[in-house]
Parts: C-alpha cells; structure tokens; sequence
C-alpha cells in the first residue's frame, strides 16, 4: 500500500491540501475572538434567577439531605411540597416562552449564528467554489465503500479507492479533528469549537436557568416527593463507641 | 471560609473519601492537555514512518497506554490522591483523542507519502 | 520589600483574588512598594488588581490610595455599576451610611439582579450594628437567592449575635448541606445545638460532634465538645441506663484524645508541634461564637 496507485500533482499539495489545512484553524482563532468581542453579557430576569436558586437549593436538598437530622429535612421538603403552601406547589410560571416571540432570544441566536453557522457555510462553500474537483489526500488506513460519500464529496469517480479523500471532505476532516487543538491553543471553553456550541444550544439552560420553569419545578416536585431521608450520620454514633472501647481497652492493657 | 471546597465521595474502598471537586478538575484539563499533545504528536510521528491501517491504530494505542504509564509514574504511589479512578485515567481520553491523531496522522501522511 | 520581583507580586495577588482570601495589609504593602511603580506592565488585569487594593485599603483606613485607586478605575469604566458599588464602599468606610445606601438602591434599581449591591445595603445595616433589621433584609435577600450559602452564613452570624439559637441551627443545616464534608460545619451545627439545650438537642449534637471528630481527628473544638456533651447526657436523669453507659465511655474516649492531642503539642523536641498548634488553634477561632467553652 505504500506505493499509491493515484499520482497526484505536488503542486495540489502546496496550494490545496496545505492552505485548506492552515484556513479552517484560522478561522477557528479568528471565530474565538469575534465571539468574545460580540457576545454581550446575557441580560437575566430576576425571577429566572430565583427560579434557579430555588432549584439548586431543592437538589442539595435531595442529594446532601440526609446529612441533616431527619426532623429538619422533612421540614424543608414540607417547606417545597406542601400541598397548600409549598413553594414549588404554589408558585406559578408560565409556560415554557416562546422562543420566537421574545426578542431577546432572537438576537442573542443571530449573534450565535453569525458566529457559529455563518463562517461554516461561508468557509465550506469558499472551499468548494475554489478548490471543487481536487483529490487531496488519501487517508492511511482502508476503508469500505460506504465512506465514499462522505470522504469524497464532489467527485464523482465510482472506480476510485475510498480512502482517497477529496478537498472539502479533507475541509471537515480538519474541522473535527482540530477541535481539541483548539483547547490547547486557546485554553478551556473557547468558541471557536462549533461542534460543542451546538450541542450547548441544544441542552441550553443544564447550567443556567432552566427554559421552562414550569416543568423543572413539576419535575423537582416529583424528584422531592420520593425522595426518602437515609440519615448519613446513622453509624456515627455505633462508630465512635467502638472506637472508643478500643482505645480504652488498649489503655488499660 | 471553605465554601469554594466542593468534594465528592468515593465509596470504593468502603470509607468516605472526598476529593476536592477544583481539584479534580484541574487534573483532568491537565490531563486532556497532556493527551492532545501527545495524539497530535503520535499522529505526526505515525505519518511520517508511514504506517497504514492496523499498524497506525495499533500505533495510537500503544501512545496511549505510554502516556498512561508516564502519568501514573508521574503521580508516583500516591496516585489515589490526585485521581479517583486509574482505568479512567486510560480509556476516557482515548476516543477524544482518536479524532486529533486521524488528522495529523493523515496530514503528514499525505504531505510525506501521497505526492 | 524592595527584593520583590514584580511577576511574584503579580502571581501572589492573582492567588489571594482567586481564593478570596483579602489579606488587606499584604495586599496594601505590595501595592505601595512594587506594583503602583508597575502599574502598565499589568494589562488589563491593572482594573481587576486596582479593585482589590482599593478594597484592601479600606480594610487598612488608607484612604489616599483608595482615592488614587478609584479615580482611576472611575476614569476608565464611568458607568460600570460595580465601579459604582465600590464608591459605595468608600462612603461606607467614612461611615457615611446613608449615602452609600443611596448609591446601592440605585445599582439595585438599575439592574435588579446585582447581588452584591443587595448584599452592602445588609452590610451598612450590620456596620450600623441594627441587627434586626439586618436579620430581615437578609432574610428577604434570601427570599431571592436561595442558594447563596454565604449569605446563610451571615444569617447564622447574625442570629448568633440575636440568640435565636433555633434558626441559627436552620441556616446551618442550610450550611450543612452545602458542603457535607466539612468539619467545621459539622463542629458548628452541634455547637449551635448544643447551646439550644434538652436531651435531644445533645443527642444531636453528640452524634454531629463525633462526626465532625470522624472528618477531622485533630478539630480540638469538636473533641471538646464531643465530651461535653456525652456528659450532658450522662448526666440527665431521662437516659437510659445503657446510653449513659455508652456516653461516658465515649466522654472517656474523647477526653483521651484530647490528652493526646496536647501531650503532641507539648513536647519540645518537634517544631512539627507548633505547626499542629496553629492548626487547632484556627481550628478554635474559626467557630467565631464561643458556644461550647471547657
């Protein structure tokens, strides 16, 4: 296999193969810093804050509660679920906004587009315009035919081996695997990685407030309602008193 | 006073450790930093000698499991200190490192072999 | 003073605003000598360092670089509420309350989820020493911010200083469940218990005692207060025959350890000793209430 079958011009190396390579990591620098200079600080509401709070302190409720003695972990659990006056019982939210309605979030996605999905499509689409038809590379290890698509966009050769790869499919190779070359250039949570942005815009709000405060506290309620208080101190006391005997019976030994 | 200390417990051996959760994961941006370097550095070296199929994977794991080796050397006979788990420490950056080692090793590989 | 290298400076007042540790006068002394010469080799890390000295030197009443620090960060961010929020500060340091309240309602007004405007206007009531109503302000921040454990932190302060011993426990179960590996909560919550009084309040704070002893064997406070309160409860005529058995055993226990503890620091020889003192002994202050005095 070390000789390949295909020749292929150096000169496609100097100006296709090598530049599409040095383009898609500069503009993942030039795309980090864009973000940071257009991304604004997002503007919270005041409810949404305490509706977070409010849910992180119910989830330390159930995950550290039984760390507290079991009369005051009731006592907060009542404090949430009471059927009359618990707080994630009583309190009303509406419904899960509108994406589309609020203005806000349409800015705030353009902003996100035009970082993110613009220069994928402007990159892409340049690179297909300019360097359309090249066969650049040839991946080092066999693959089936069912990579054909993928690995050679744009070439419509059917007797051609799959591991050859055609520039914009090299194009995307380069956008995936450069995505942790940017962690190490550019330090954690950069925006040049598009991949993880995208998966961020999917699961929105895991970390920050929740999209639809309605369900979250349905779903809380529910997590608190079986939610059971297994003291974690239950042994303390057991466990003290054994060591206690032995180092008694050690001392008086 | 020692709010920033978020901890975590490991009921493996039967006791409570708690690990700082800041520590952990400054160990493990460390780790990733350490395991990137080194796919993009197998990668490269892989393209260059010209390895294909199996040899190159074959190639990437054996990197692998040698950074696994440097790290817990590294971290000495202490090394439940710093990491909760040490099977961890060898498969979790495998896959993500997979993706760095394929482009290098394909781009040197073609600058090196297919022209 | 003069040997300092300007990177180390740098580096080490980094750490301190990192940790949140204030070590004002350091932070002061380090401004005069070293950085204030170096002011533009900072960057822009120069706004975040002239933050922290400006806080550091009202800790220190030296108000001349406070000024100097504030003129300039007021230059550069002319809006910024939190620049704002410092000069509140300031007024607050010349105990000028009622203006510095003005300057923290109107950050409030402007962006209402600021958190620190609203924790201020708690700490010009504290600073004014009204701790009642420092108390219900608080608790309607809380309202708010559920999950801000610092503030359940003051709150507890407060109602220590109130004597309200029963919610001080509550915002110290609050504590508690913020981080339930730490001793010294552990050590707090049994103290706070312990002052409420009854057989089961000891129970209680026996049990979070011993685990507090469990987490951290060398917490001289919570092995005094295990033993304490083993012999409240031996001593209370409703025990049982077997509790109270098993409470002096564990009074004996502890009393040991205590022994212990003190025969390692005694001894000359170690400087390791003097090490182990300080840590107890932080370990004694940081209780802040003295609630459980052998």
């Amino acid at each position: 296999m070390s000789e390949p079958e295909l020749l292929l011009d150096s000169d496609i190396r100097l100006w296709v193969f090598f530049p599409i390579g040095l383009v898609t990591f500069f503009v993942g620098i030039v795309r980090h810093y864009l973000s940071v200079l257009i991304s604004s600080q997002k503007k919270v509401d005041l409810t949404q804050l305490q509706d977070s709070q409010v849910l992180l302190r119910s989830r330390m409720l159930r995950e550290n509660g039984k760390y507290l003695p079991k009369q005051s972990f009731y006592a907060r659990r009542d404090f949430f679920n009471n059927e009359e006056t618990g707080y994630l019982t009583t309190t009303k939210r509406p419904a899960a906004p509108q994406a589309m309605t609020d203005p806000t979030v349409m800015a705030e996605m353009l902003k996100g587009n035009v970082t993110n999905v613009l220069p994928m499509i402007a990159i892409g689409g340049w690179i297909n315009w300019t360097f359309s038809g090249f066969v650049t590379t040839k991946v080092p290890f066999p693959l089936t035919l069912r990579f054909k698509p993928m690995l050679q966009r744009g070439i419509e050769l059917y007797t051609l081996d799959a591991s050859w790869v055609s520039s914009a499919s090299w194009y995307f190779l380069n956008v995936f695997g450069l995505r942790s070359i940017y962690t190490l250039v550019l330090g954690e949570n950069n925006a040049a990685d598009q991949a993880k942005m995208m998966e961020e815009q999917m699961s929105m709000g895991a970390a920050g407030m929740p999209p639809d405060p309605k369900g979250a506290f349905k779903a809380e309620w529910e997590a608190l309602e079986i939610a059971q208080h297994q003291w974690a101190l239950q042994t303390t006391d057991a466990d003290l008193l054994r060591r206690a005997e032995t180092l008694i019976a050690a001392s008086h030994e | 006073m020692s709010g920033r200390l978020r901890t975590r417990v490991d009921k493996a051996s039967g006791d409570r450790i708690a690990y700082s959760e800041g520590a952990i994961r400054n160990n493990s941006a460390i780790i990733e930093y350490c395991r990137t370097s080194m796919a993009a550095l197998s990668g490269a070296t892989s393209g260059i000698l010209g390895l294909t199929s199996l040899h190159g994977f074959i190639f990437f794991l054996l990197a692998g499991f040698v950074l696994w080796l440097l790290l817990l050397i590294k971290a000495g006979s202490q090394w439940q200190q710093f990491f909760v788990s040490r099977k961890n420490l060898l498969t979790s950056g495998l896959t993500s490192g997979l993706f760095t080692y394929v482009l290098f090793w394909t781009f040197l590989y073609g600058m090196v072999h297919v022209y | 003073m003069i040997g300092l290298k300007f990177e180390e400076v740098r580096d080490e007042l980094r750490k301190w605003r990192e940790d949140n540790s204030r070590q004002s006068e350091e932070v002061v002394d380090r401004w005069t000598y070293c950085l204030q010469h170096n002011k533009n080799k900072l960057g822009d890390e120069r706004w975040m360092v002239e933050e922290q000295v400006f806080v550091a030197a009202l800790d220190c009443n030296r108000m001349d670089i406070a000024d100097q620090c504030l003129h300039s960060l007021a230059k550069k961010f002319p809006n910024s509420l939190r620049v704002a929020k410092l000069k509140g500060m300031r007024l607050e340091a010349l105990e000028k309350f009622d203006d510095a309240l003005q300057i923290y309602e109107r950050i409030v007004r402007e962006d209402e989820t600021n958190s620190t405007a609203r924790k201020r206007r708690i700490a010009v009531l504290r600073g004014q020493r009204r701790y009642v109503d420092a108390i219900k302000e608080l608790n309607e921040y809380l309202q708010l911010f559920m999950s801000d454990w610092e503030a359940w932190q003051e709150l507890l302060d407060l109602y220590l200083k109130e004597g309200d011993y029963a919610k001080a426990a509550f915002c110290m179960e609050e504590l508690l469940m913020s981080n339930p590996h730490n001793a010294i909560y552990y050590t707090r919550y049994a103290e706070v218990k312990y002052t409420q009084g009854g057989l089961e309040n000891m129970e209680i704070a026996k049990t979070y005692f011993g685990q507090a002893v469990k987490l951290n064997p060398k917490n001289i406070r919570a092995l005094f207060g295990l033993q304490l309160s083993c012999e409240q409860i031996a001593s209370s005529p409703k025990t049982t025959v077997q509790k109270k058995k098993e409470a002096i055993r564990v009074a004996e226990y502890a009393s040991q350890l205590i022994k212990q503890r003190y025969a390692a620091l005694s001894s000359p020889a170690s400087t390791h000793g003097d090490q182990n003192l300080v840590e107890s002994l932080s370990a004694l202050t940081v209780g802040g209430e003295k609630t459980s005095r052998p």
